[in-house]
Formats: structure tokens, C-alpha cells, sequence
């Protein structure tokens, strides 16, 4: 049996998050394939919604990555999203997806290999939890009324 | 400030949902739905919920209409009505009262549907009166009375929550009459077995124990072979037919043919699925059959209505709480469109123009000759006015520039009149030929009844002024009728003209607009100290005999069969969030947002063989005509079979339809067609 | 009781105290809101659980009160507000909604028997001008019941749930606290518009994570669902973590910002508790 690939999607703000991972990348610190990036202009951006949508559409698991709190260039944004996340995860726990398909983490421009740390260790939990449940969830009802290629 | 909440009656469909339309000022501000009601309690579906927008549209007529060389221009009440009457009477003069046809209207209240059919007859002296009712219900308006004696739902809505086994047959009811599913889910949360015969995969399959995916038209061989099964395990009721019924050996001599396998092949319904569904419905304790527009709208439509009605008696299943034979009517008030006789061949109650005594009754009261033959049907009406039969039409709310089949035909019909009038809210497709058009007004700014599909009487109260210049329907055919000299259009209001109908109809004798008011009554309701009916047929059958009637009825295909040259079926219908021509929905944001505009539901399995993908203009071909339609993929339909839903001008479904018609009541085969795809290059809209 | 609402309405409109009173209204043997301003009117008067007065016009988004308050700026009016009818005015006019300088609250105690219908745990207003308080229930057998639900079980059963769906909006119609005048709920990008059911778990999602921190506790929505979806149940399980969170309910207190507008500064979270369950 093939080992279970999950796709993961990182949402990295633009001024600190996505620097670091991208720092990452030019010092060549190795960090696992499975994930792919949005960038988005502050944490704060990242709405409950998008997280959910990235679930369904087949992400199996999702990484909200923003700057330390205090450095947020937005000052408060990040504020917001530790908030929402916390209210997510519990929301995401009682509509029987596992909260920890959701992490919030913090990242600094500078901290290229504590991204890469944090992108391992959150695929190997999803490694670990398996595929996503709700992925295709509504795809898999015949009658609903949806395009095969989607 | 005066702020005010005006309980009053759902104007789509025919669940029947009570709601208050919330008033500041004099001004519409929103819907609030009524908690007590029986059947809504407090819910509603997204056009409920949304119903006072198109109220106050800008697009409202509010005043009335002449068409002259340079188009329509404004007139005056009095300039209008004295135009229709100098017309109308020319056209008798020359022509003779069998030269006008009316059609009038299931959006329509009671009241002015009995003026209106009042008006036909006394007035204009002929019986050509119809209204959409021929096109979703005529087919059950005439089988239920050869099988049972009356031509309504058995039961009440309220009732499908206890049934231990609910059959539905050519009924997307969630989307439809989401308010009646919400019993059908009810039961079913309580053990109810759910079987769902139907061509697509409705949204309650989901839900299904059995769904049943008959090939579109052979409803008759699917209902047969399920009480060949029944007939065959010995699970019919056998007490019931012996005292309830007559005709049984008739019937068994006809379905024993349909066996399981047999009807596998005309159905391609696996037979032991059907053996399983069958199986399920007679063993049931409260067996409830559900069934709409999918089997009434075929040229066999009074086959497959009479095939519900033998399968219920065949087991029992009449006269009960949560059993019977239940079709849900479309409109709000189709119900009681039929009831107050806007029929070419009954008075109100469903009494009939030939009989004498009868007539009798109705010249009396109403002062006047009355005419003797039945009158014209929808389509028999468009047939005669291209001979040049009919001369001039008088159609209420109505709009069969859509709603009827055949369009382009429809469109030359009404052309070749000599005359045209036409009174709606809005210049619909069909008010834009017209040469009169009178503007009436909405439900909110009338008073009037309306009678839902579990035959529930209930009030409409007036909320707001009309707009403009507008006035009620009601009041228009009454000026109408003044204005053409006759002296019994005499009405203070909506509520003396109820008195007039009672006193004239048995099954809404006891109906006063003082109970009313209180909450609504189901017909039969023959006297004032009557509590109103919930289920029919409890001791015995309406018919004479006051037995229930088997008829067999053999399979018989449709129409028109797809060939080589138009390989596809197609059938028609609705969706959730658009109401029969979109005149009230396509005019409520929300509505159109959801669904903007038509498309054509068409299997991943034909898309892929047409390379046709999401989205993609196609060009749908049929030997009347063809439209335009944007392409959805989608399991909803099996292979070779394609949907449209009929609400929308601009890709118009009905101008594929084929108007063959069911011998008996009528009806247009909108079901089923043979139809081709084609691609239209370059117009993916994506 | 009903008696004594309205003899306290006479009063307050003879003294000119306001101008009108906002009540329920019997017709017929149906009762609906209505706005009284003329005393005689007053044996009319009638109270039920029926209806929460705090409701917003539907499709319109605004609340009956603003709207009132917009139209007419000038009047002050009183309104007959039980415990759930209050904390949404609170929450109405901490997020601009309504006035409550223009309001004048007559707080009614909900019985025992009504609060044991309502599963209420807080049947009664601050400001209690008629009725006796009586004790709250805490209890919720959906809740435990889905708490005692697996992971894989919780999906299930909301996917059960949210299949029914026919996309009424009701439940978002009835909610006291859902005015946007743009949803999200409508938005094609979020739920693809026309199909039956509607995008699960997205359409019911949005409101759950919108309205969590608002949500009065009232009821509306689930009693508005035609298909019967227990959508209180997380609403309440929300409720109970926003509290442990930011120790924060929607509703109470005039003074208090809602966790979601204010910053970690104003408003820290318990942060030992923020990560998941
Ligand atoms: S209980 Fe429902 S209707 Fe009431 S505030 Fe909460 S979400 Fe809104
Ligand atoms: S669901 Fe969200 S966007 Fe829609 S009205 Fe409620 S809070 Fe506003
Ligand atoms: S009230 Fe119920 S059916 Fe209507 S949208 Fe909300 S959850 Fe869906
Ligand atoms: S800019 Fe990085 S979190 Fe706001």
C-alpha cells in the first residue's frame, strides 16, 4: 500500500510568515512536499470560511501562519486570528472534523527553519490522523447536483 | 407610526403556509411566519420567506393598458373597461358567445375565480373557461373521481408524519412543497419506510429506502407490476375490496401480466428492487401515496393517476388517517381554481354544466340562460383560436407564453385573435400581445380565500393599498360586467361573494369568512356546524355507489419516443427557487440569485460522450423547436435523459414540449419528449 | 400577569413615558407583534413565547427596532422584553443596531414551565419589572448527546443533519443577530448558489462561526429550521467556550466588547484553553 500523502495548505501572511518560508527555501532547509502556499496579506485575512473551504475541497489539513504577536504589521490582525482559531478548533471538534487539522502557528521573517520545523511535524500528525473526512464530503451524494470535475 | 403584522396565505405554493406580511405606514417591510399555523408552524421555505418582495416591484402594472399603432399607452379605468365591453360585445354580435375563451387563474383568490367563471358563463354565455389546473392536475382531477368520486388529496399534510410507509411518485416534493417535506422527514426520522419512484435522483433519495428509477412514462407498468407483487404474495387487503371496492376481478385480470420481470423491461427497474418497494408499501400499517406533476403531466396521465388510486384500495389504504392517495397541487389556490369551477365543464363543487337540474340551480340564482355544452380546454382554446374560432380571450394571471407547451404555437394562437385582454400584476410574455391589459393587484393587497392542496380553506387579508392605480381582480371582472350591462356583479366585497358560492356549493356550504378568520377549513364542509374533513372517503367513496372503483389500465408508452434523430428524453420541471414563469420569483433577489437562469441537466455520462463540459451553451432540438441553454453535469439524471426547468423566457423549455394530450383530461405530455444536444461553438461561458 | 403588563403600559403611555409599546397582539386567536400607541387598544395586549420581539425583518436584514428607530427617530417606545428579548436588544445595541437610549425595557420573568420549554438557563431580564424569577436549566440532552458522540460519530451526524437542508435561510432569517445586509450565506464563492442541500458543511458553517459570539441563546433558529436541524445545540456548545475563553457571554452586559472586535490587550484569552479539545 502506498503511505498516505496528505495535501496540506499553509496560509503565510506576506510580512513575516511567507518571508520565513521562503527563507527556508534559499537556505535549503528541508521541509516536506505536502504543502502548499497562499499567501495572504495578514493572518487576519484568514477567514474561518477559507479554512472550512480548504477542508472540503480536499485539504487534509490547514496552517494559519502569521507573525509573533506584537509584530503583527497590522498591529492588531493577529489578535483576531488567534481568537478565531481557537473558536474554530472547537467548532471544527464538535462538527466531527479533528481540531488539529487546524494549526496556528507564528512565524518570523527570520525563522526560516522553525518553519520548516513546524511544516514537518504538522504532516506527520496528518500523516498520522489519515485523510480527511470531509473531503468531497457533499461529492460523494448522488444527488447532488455538481459537476464531476470539481 | 403604525406598525402592524396582517396574517395571510403563502402565494406560491400549494402547502398552503401561513405567514404575516409585517406592515410600517402603510408599507411592505417583511414576512414573519405565523407559529400556529397547522401546517408551516412557524417555517417557511426560501420563496415563503421572500414572497413581499415582488410586491412592490417597479415593474408593477398600475395602471391600465390600450395598445394603439405606436404600442401600449395609458388610459384611463373607464376608457379601458368601455373599450373591452364595446369589443366583447362586437365580437358576440358577429361571432357568437362560442367565439371567447377565458382563462382564469390558481394565483387568483376563490372569490374571484368563482366571478370570473360566473362572468364566462352569465355574462359572456359560453363555457370556455380553463386555467392551468389543465396542465399540472387535470389528469387527477378526472382519475380520482372515476376511482374515489372526488378529485382531491385524500388526506392532510399534517397526517404524512404517521404513516409507516410513504410512496412517491413523480414528486420532487423538498423542492417543491418543502413544507410538506418536512412531515415526509418527520415520519421517516419516526421508522417510516420512504420508496421514491422517480425518473431523477430527487433531493429526498437521500433519504430513500427505495429509489425506483423508472425510464420517464412508464408509470403505469411500475405501479401494475407493484400490485401484480402484491397480488402475487397475497398481501392485498382482502376485507377492503370485498366491502369498499368493486371491479377487482378486472383489475387482477390486467396487472397479473405485469410481472416483475415484464416490467423490468419496460421500466429498467431491477425487478427485485420493485419486488422489495412493493413488498414494503403493502405490508405497511398507514400507507401514503404521494404523487405531482411527473405522472399527471403525460398523454397517460388519467392512467397513472387511476394506477395510485388502485394500488391504495388494493391495499387498503383509503379512508384511513396518514394513508390515501395525496397529489399536491402546484399552485396556491389551483385547488381552489378547480373547485369554484374555472372548468369548461363544471360549476363550482364540481357540478356539472349538462346536468339540467343543475344548470337549473345555477340560472336561477344567477338570472340568466346558461349554456349547455362544455367548453373548451387550454390547448383545445390555442387549437381553435388558430382556426379562427375563438375571436377573443380573456386571460387572469395567467401566462401560457411559458406555462403552456408548444410556445411558438402558443405565440401564433393568441396572434390570430381579434382580441386580446389581459390582466395580470406585471406585462408578462403574455400581457405583451395583448390589446387591453387591465393592472390588478398581488395577494398583499386583497382580500379573498385560498383553498391549499389538503383542500384547507384559508384567508388572504389585505395588507397594504394597491399600488397605483391598480385594483383587485375581483373588483375588475365586477366593473367588467357592469360595464357590459349585467346587474348581478353587485358586490360590496370578497366576503358576499363567499356567501354566494356556499349558498351554491355543497362541499363549501358550511364556509363563512366569520370562521375563517379564525383558521382555515377543509373541504367537505357542508354545513356551518361542520368541523371540516381532514381525510375523505372514511365510511364511504364519494361516488354514487359510495364504492371505490378498480380499473384496469394497461401500459401504454408515450407519445413521442426518443429515435435516431433526437436520441434524448426530455422531461421538464421545477426548481426550488423559481415559481412556474418567474413573473414573482425572477423579480426577488435572493431567488435569482440562487438560480439566475435555466440550464439542462444532463448525465457525466452523455456530457462526456458529446464533450460537453460545465457551464458550456448547448442547443437543445426538438421537433417544435429549439433553445439555448447553459449545460450542467450531473448524476441527477440517468443516461439518454436530460432536464429543464420550464420558469425561465429567455431559454423556455415549453418551446420543446410536445402538446400531445392525455385523451380524457387533457393534459399536455410535458414529461417527455425526444430531443437532440448540439454544441455551440465557442460559447463556453466560463 | 398579562393583566398587570397591562395596566404598567397604560401607565407608562399616559405619563408620556413612551410613546408607544412594542407587544404581542391578539387577533383572531393568532397573536403577532404589534405597536401599541392608543391606551384603548391595550386589552389586546398579550404575552406568549410564541414570538421574540427582538426579531429582524426578514428579507429586508434590519431589526424591526432600528427600523422603527430609523423611521421614526423621535420615539421612544417601550417593549415588553423577556430574558432572551433583552440580552439581544444588549447585544443589538453594543454592535449600532439600536438605540437603547430610546427604549425603555419592561422586563418580564419567564414561568418555570416556559423556561423548561425553552431549555433556557436564563429566563428572565435584568431588568425585571413584572414576574418572579425562577431557576435556569442547564441541561440540554442534545448536547450531551453529541458530546458523547466520537469524532467519526459527530460527522455522521451532522452530515445527516445538514443533508436536510433546504436552504430556507430561516434559521438565519429568525436569528436576532444575523443583520448583514450582505451574507456570506448568499455568496456564490463560499456556497455554490441553486443546489439542494446546500454545500456541507459550509452554508450551516458560516453562520455557526458568525454568529458564535453573538448568539443570545434564544432559540429562534432552530424553531425556524422546516427540517428540523439542532442547530442550538452548538450554538450553546459555543457559547460555553467563548465563556471559558475570554469569559465573555453575548447579551449581559452593556460595557463589555465581544472577544472578536477587541484585541488580545483588551480582552486576553485564556490561552492554556485555546488549543483545541
Ligand atoms: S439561538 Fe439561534 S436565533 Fe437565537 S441568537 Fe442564537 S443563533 Fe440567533
Ligand atoms: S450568516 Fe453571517 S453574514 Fe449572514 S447575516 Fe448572519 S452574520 Fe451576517
Ligand atoms: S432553517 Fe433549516 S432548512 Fe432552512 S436554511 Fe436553516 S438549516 Fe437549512
Ligand atoms: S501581518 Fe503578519 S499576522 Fe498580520
Amino acid at each position: 500500500m502506498v503511505e498516505f500523502e496528505p495535501k496540506i495548505l499553509a496560509f503565510c501572511c506576506n510580512w513575516c510568515s511567507y518571508r520565513g518560508a521562503d527563507l527556508a527555501g534559499i537556505s535549503r532547509i528541508k521541509y516536506p512536499p505536502n504543502v502548499r502556499i497562499i499567501r495572504v496579506m495578514c493572518s487576519g485575512r484568514v477567514e474561518p470560511e477559507f479554512v472550512v473551504k480548504a477542508l472540503s475541497s480536499g485539504a487534509d489539513g490547514v496552517l494559519v501562519l502569521g507573525c509573533h504577536i506584537g509584530d503583527c504589521h497590522y498591529i492588531y490582525g493577529n489578535h483576531r486570528t488567534a481568537k478565531r482559531m481557537a473558536i474554530l478548533q472547537r467548532l471544527l471538534g464538535y462538527l466531527g472534523i479533528e481540531p488539529s487539522r487546524l494549526r496556528l502557528e507564528w512565524v518570523s521573517a527570520a525563522e526560516g527553519s522553525r518553519f520548516s520545523k513546524i511544516v514537518t511535524e504538522f504532516t506527520s500528525e496528518i500523516k498520522r490522523l489519515g485523510p480527511n473526512p470531509l473531503k468531497n464530503i457533499t461529492l460523494q451524494n448522488p444527488t447532488i447536483l455538481r459537476d464531476e470535475k470539481r | 407610526m403604525e406598525y402592524k403584522n396582517i396574517l395571510t396565505t403563502c402565494p406560491y405554493c400549494g402547502a398552503g403556509c401561513g405567514f404575516y406580511l409585517q406592515v410600517i405606514d402603510g408599507e411592505l417591510v417583511g414576512v414573519l411566519p405565523c407559529k400556529s399555523h397547522p401546517v408551516s408552524q412557524g417555517k417557511l421555505c426560501i420563496k415563503g420567506w421572500n414572497a413581499h418582495e415582488f410586491v412592490g416591484s417597479p415593474d408593477r402594472l398600475t395602471k391600465p393598458l390600450i395598445k394603439r399603432d405606436t404600442g401600449f399607452t395609458v388610459a384611463s379605468w373607464d376608457e379601458a373597461l368601455s373599450t373591452v365591453a364595446k369589443k366583447f360585445k362586437e365580437c358576440e354580435e358577429s361571432h357568437g358567445p362560442d367565439s371567447f375563451a377565458v382563462l382564469s387563474s390558481a394565483k387568483c383568490t376563490n372569490e374571484e375565480n368563482y366571478l370570473m367563471m360566473k362572468f364566462t358563463r352569465a355574462v359572456l354565455g359560453t363555457n370556455n373557461i380553463d386555467h392551468c389546473a389543465r396542465l399540472c392536475h387535470a389528469s387527477t382531477v378526472v382519475g380520482l373521481v372515476q376511482s374515489f368520486g372526488s378529485g382531491a388529496m385524500t388526506n392532510s399534510i399534517r397526517e404524512l408524519e404517521d404513516a409507516d410507509c410513504i410512496l412517491i411518485i413523480g414528486s420532487n416534493t423538498a423542492e417543491q412543497h418543502p413544507l410538506i417535506a418536512r412531515y415526509i422527514l418527520r415520519a421517516k426520522e419516526k421508522g417510516a419506510k420512504l420508496i421514491v419512484v422517480d425518473p431523477r435522483a430527487i433531493t429526498l433519495v437521500q433519504f430513500a429506502d427505495y429509489h425506483l428509477r423508472q425510464r420517464p412514462g412508464t408509470d403505469v407498468a411500475v405501479l401494475n407490476g407493484f400490485m401484480s407483487v402484491i397480488l402475487n404474495d397475497g398481501l392485498e387487503d382482502k376485507d377492503f375490496i370485498k366491502e369498499r371496492t368493486e371491479g377487482i376481478e378486472e383489475l387482477k385480470k390486467t396487472v397479473e401480466k405485469y410481472t416483475p420481470e415484464h416490467v423490468e423491461e419496460i421500466t429498467h427497474i431491477p425487478k427485485d428492487k420493485l419486488i422489495d418497494a412493493a413488498r414494503t408499501y403493502a405490508k405497511a400499517e398507514h400507507a401514503s401515496i404521494i404523487y405531482s406533476m411527473g405522472i399527471t403531466q403525460h398523454t397517460t396521465g388519467v392512467d397513472n393517476v387511476i394506477s395510485t388510486a388502485n394500488l391504495a384500495m388494493l391495499t387498503g389504504n383509503v379512508g384511513k388517517p396518514s394513508t390515501g392517495v395525496n397529489p399536491l397541487r402546484g399552485q396556491n389556490n389551483v385547488q381552489g381554481a378547480c373547485d369554484m369551477g374555472a372548468l369548461p365543464n363544471v360549476y363550482s363543487g364540481y357540478q356539472s354544466v349538462t346536468d339540467e337540474k343543475t344548470r337549473a340551480k345555477f340560472e336561477n340564482a344567477w338570472k340568466v340562460k346558461l349554456p349547455e355544452k362544455p367548453g373548451a380546454t387550454v390547448v383545445e382554446m390555442m387549437n381553435e383560436a388558430m382556426k379562427g374560432n375563438i375571436k377573443a380571450m380573456y386571460i387572469m394571471g395567467e401566462n401560457p407564453m411559458i406555462s403552456d407547451p408548444d410556445i411558438g404555437h402558443v405565440r401564433e394562437a393568441l396572434k390570430s385573435l381579434k382580441f386580446l385582454v389581459v390582466q395580470d400584476i406585471f406585462l408578462t410574455e403574455t400581457a405583451q400581445l395583448a390589446d387591453v391589459v387591465f393592472p390588478a393587484v398581488s395577494y398583499a393587497e386583497k382580500e379573498g380565500t385560498f383553498t391549499s392542496t389538503e383542500r384547507l380553506v384559508q384567508m388572504v387579508r389585505k395588507a397594504i393599498k394597491p399600488l397605483g392605480e391598480s385594483k383587485a381582480d375581483w373588483q375588475i371582472i365586477c366593473d367588467l360586467a357592469q360595464a357590459m350591462g349585467s346587474k348581478e356583479f353587485e358586490y360590496g366585497s370578497p366576503a358576499e361573494v363567499m356567501n354566494e358560492v356556499t349558498s351554491l356549493t355543497p362541499s363549501y356550504g358550511g364556509i363563512t369568512y366569520e370562521r375563517l378568520q379564525r383558521g382555515g377549513l377543509q373541504w367537505p364542509c357542508p354545513s356551518k356546524e361542520h368541523p371540516g374533513t381532514p381525510y375523505l372517503h372514511k365510511e364511504k367513496f364519494a361516488r354514487a355507489d359510495g364504492k371505490g372503483k378498480f380499473l384496469g389500465i394497461e401500459f401504454k408508452e408515450p407519445a413521442e419516443l426518443p429515435d435516431e434523430e433526437y436520441p434524448f428524453i426530455l422531461t421538464t420541471g421545477r426548481t426550488m427557487f423559481h415559481f412556474h414563469t418567474g413573473t414573482m420569483t425572477r423579480r426577488t433577489s435572493l431567488l435569482n440569485k440562487e438560480v439566475p437562469t435555466g440550464y439542462v441537466e444532463i448525465a457525466p455520462a452523455d456530457a462526456k460522450r458529446l464533450a460537453i463540459i460545465k457551464g458550456e451553451f448547448v442547443l437543445i432540438q426538438t421537433r417544435r423547436g429549439q433553445i439555448k441553454i447553459k449545460a450542467l453535469i450531473t448524476e441527477r439524471v440517468s443516461e439518454g435523459i436530460i432536464f429543464i426547468p420550464f420558469h425561465f423566457a429567455e431559454c423556455a423549455a415549453n418551446v420543446l414540449t410536445n402538446p400531445a394530450l392525455d385523451p380524457v383530461a387533457k393534459i399536455p405530455e410535458y414529461k417527455v419528449c425526444a430531443a437532440k444536444i448540439e454544441k455551440v461553438q465557442g460559447t463556453s461561458s466560463y | 400577569m398579562i393583566g398587570n403588563i397591562r395596566d404598567l403600559a397604560r401607565k407608562w403611555l399616559e405619563d408620556k413615558e413612551v410613546d408607544a409599546i412594542f407587544a404581542l397582539r391578539e387577533q383572531n386567536g393568532y397573536l403577532a407583534p404589534y405597536l401599541f400607541t392608543n391606551v384603548d387598544k391595550l386589552g389586546s395586549m398579550e404575552i406568549s413565547t410564541q414570538y421574540r420581539l427582538s426579531y429582524t425583518c426578514r428579507p429586508s436584514k434590519e431589526n424591526i427596532l432600528s427600523l422603527m428607530q430609523r423611521k421614526e427617530p423621535s420615539t421612544r417606545i417601550g417593549i415588553v422584553a423577556r430574558g432572551c428579548e433583552e440580552r439581544a436588544l444588549i447585544e443589538l445595541a453594543k454592535r449600532s443596531q439600536i438605540d437603547l437610549g430610546k427604549t425603555k425595557i419592561m422586563g418580564i420573568a419567564c414561568t418555570q414551565e416556559e423556561a423548561i420549554e425553552c431549555k433556557c438557563e436564563r429566563p428572565y431580564p435584568d431588568n425585571l419589572v413584572l414576574g418572579q424569577k425562577v431557576e435556569g436549566v442547564s441541561q440540554d440532552e442534545n448536547v450531551d448527546a453529541l458530546l458523547n458522540k466520537s469524532i467519526t460519530e459527530r460527522l455522521a451526524f451532522w452530515r445527516y443533519q445538514f443533508s436536510k437542508c433546504i436552504k430556507c435561510y430561516g434559521c438565519r432569517n429568525a436569528c436576532p443577530m444575523c443583520f448583514c445586509k450582505d451574507c456570506k450565506m448568499e455568496q456564490g464563492v463560499f456556497t455554490e448558489t441553486g443546489w439542494l442541500p446546500p454545500e456541507i458543511p459550509m452554508f450551516l458553517f458560516i453562520r455557526f462561526s458568525h454568529i458564535s459570539e453573538r448568539c443570545i441563546w434564544c432559540g429562534e433558529c432552530e424553531k425556524a429550521c422546516p427540517v428540523d436541524i439542532p442547530l442550538l445545540t452548538l450554538f450553546k456548545l459555543l457559547r460555553r467556550d467563548i465563556k471559558d475563553l475570554f469569559d465573555y457571554e453575548a447579551g449581559m452586559d452593556m460595557t463589555q466588547e465581544a472577544p472578536l472586535l477587541t484585541t488580545l490587550d483588551e480582552m486576553p484569552m485564556k490561552e492554556e484553553l485555546a488549543s483545541g479539545i
